[in-house]
């Protein structure tokens, strides 16, 4: 069965890059411009296996996104990546302390995502990396 | 004396942004003639603020033809596609959120980025701010500017 990824950037030309990497893993991604809009399309259906998440971005923050999600059990097993500029290590901690499972810093690689998605057992796929 | 980043690590970051999203066949090459005024003219600029344990403003200032061109390479479109503002502001905006993101890493903190801002034309800086840091650079050609100002 496909994954669903969901990304989750205030920035269109980030969700680009981000979709063709995901995309290329064969997940079923959709976007979002800020974490509500996030929450919104997944209160409406849409179940994410990951969500790729900046934190700075208007409305709500990736960071409050996470704290959102964890707060609803039918959501815990969605897999959380941090995916942002924020690399101070006070930051890195307090979003994997809220729940997030992984954090890359921008900028990054193909390959960097491509890593920290097998380290969590994502391929896309449904089956194990 | 203003604390500020060495331009040593500046070039890092930005060669790492431009390596990493615009790829590494066309090298983002220093330009050593720059004490020459960024041509105001058909200039784009995007701006990203720190503040906290160190405050400042990260710019960046490209031509316009580097601005439709790094656009089109980040979202993947080609030359007979159209682009509008929005998404030359959009990726742009990118750029400097990222360069200025990594900036603030090196600086003392916490401290907190605002989001971008961008423009079509040269970047305006309050008065009480003064350049504390340049990078310049040429990318296919056209010129791209990094600048960091603190207060005075």
């Amino acid at each position: 069965m496909t994954q669903r990824a969901m990304i989750i950037d205030d920035s269109r030309a980030m969700r680009s890059i981000l979709r063709r990497i995901i995309g290329g893993l064969d997940f079923e991604t959709a976007e979002a411009g800020h974490g509500q809009e996030a929450l919104d399309q997944m209160e409406a259906g849409f179940e994410p296996d990951l969500c790729l998440i900046d934190w700075n971005m208007p409305v709500m923050d990736g960071y409050t996104f996470i704290t959102e999600v964890r707060k609803r059990p039918e959501w815990r097993n969605v897999t959380l990546m941090m995916v942002t500029t924020e690399s101070e290590q006070g930051q890195i901690v307090k979003a994997l302390a809220a729940g997030a499972h992984e954090y890359v810093i921008k900028p990054f690689t193909p390959d960097a995502i491509v890593e920290k998605l097998e380290l969590l057992g994502l391929s896309g796929k449904g089956i194990p990396a | 004396m203003t604390l500020a980043p060495e331009l040593t690590d500046v070039h890092a970051i930005v060669e790492q942004v431009w390596s990493s999203f615009l790829g590494d066949e066309e090298p983002l090459l220093p330009a050593y003639d720059a004490d020459t005024a960024f041509p105001a003219e058909n200039a784009w600029s995007s701006a990203v603020s720190i503040h906290g344990g160190w405050t400042g403003t990260v710019t960046i200032e490209l031509s316009k033809n580097l601005a439709f061109s790094l656009t089109r390479l980040m979202m993947a479109m080609d030359e007979s596609e159209p682009l509008d503002d929005a998404e030359v502001a959009d990726a742009v905006g990118e750029l400097v959120n990222m360069v200025g993101g990594n900036i603030k890493s090196l600086m003392p903190g916490p401290s907190a980025l605002t989001l971008p801002v961008v423009a079509a034309g040269r970047a305006a800086h309050s008065s009480d701010l003064r350049e504390v840091s340049r990078f310049d650079a040429r990318w296919s050609g056209e010129p791209v500017r990094v600048s960091v100002h603190s207060p005075s």
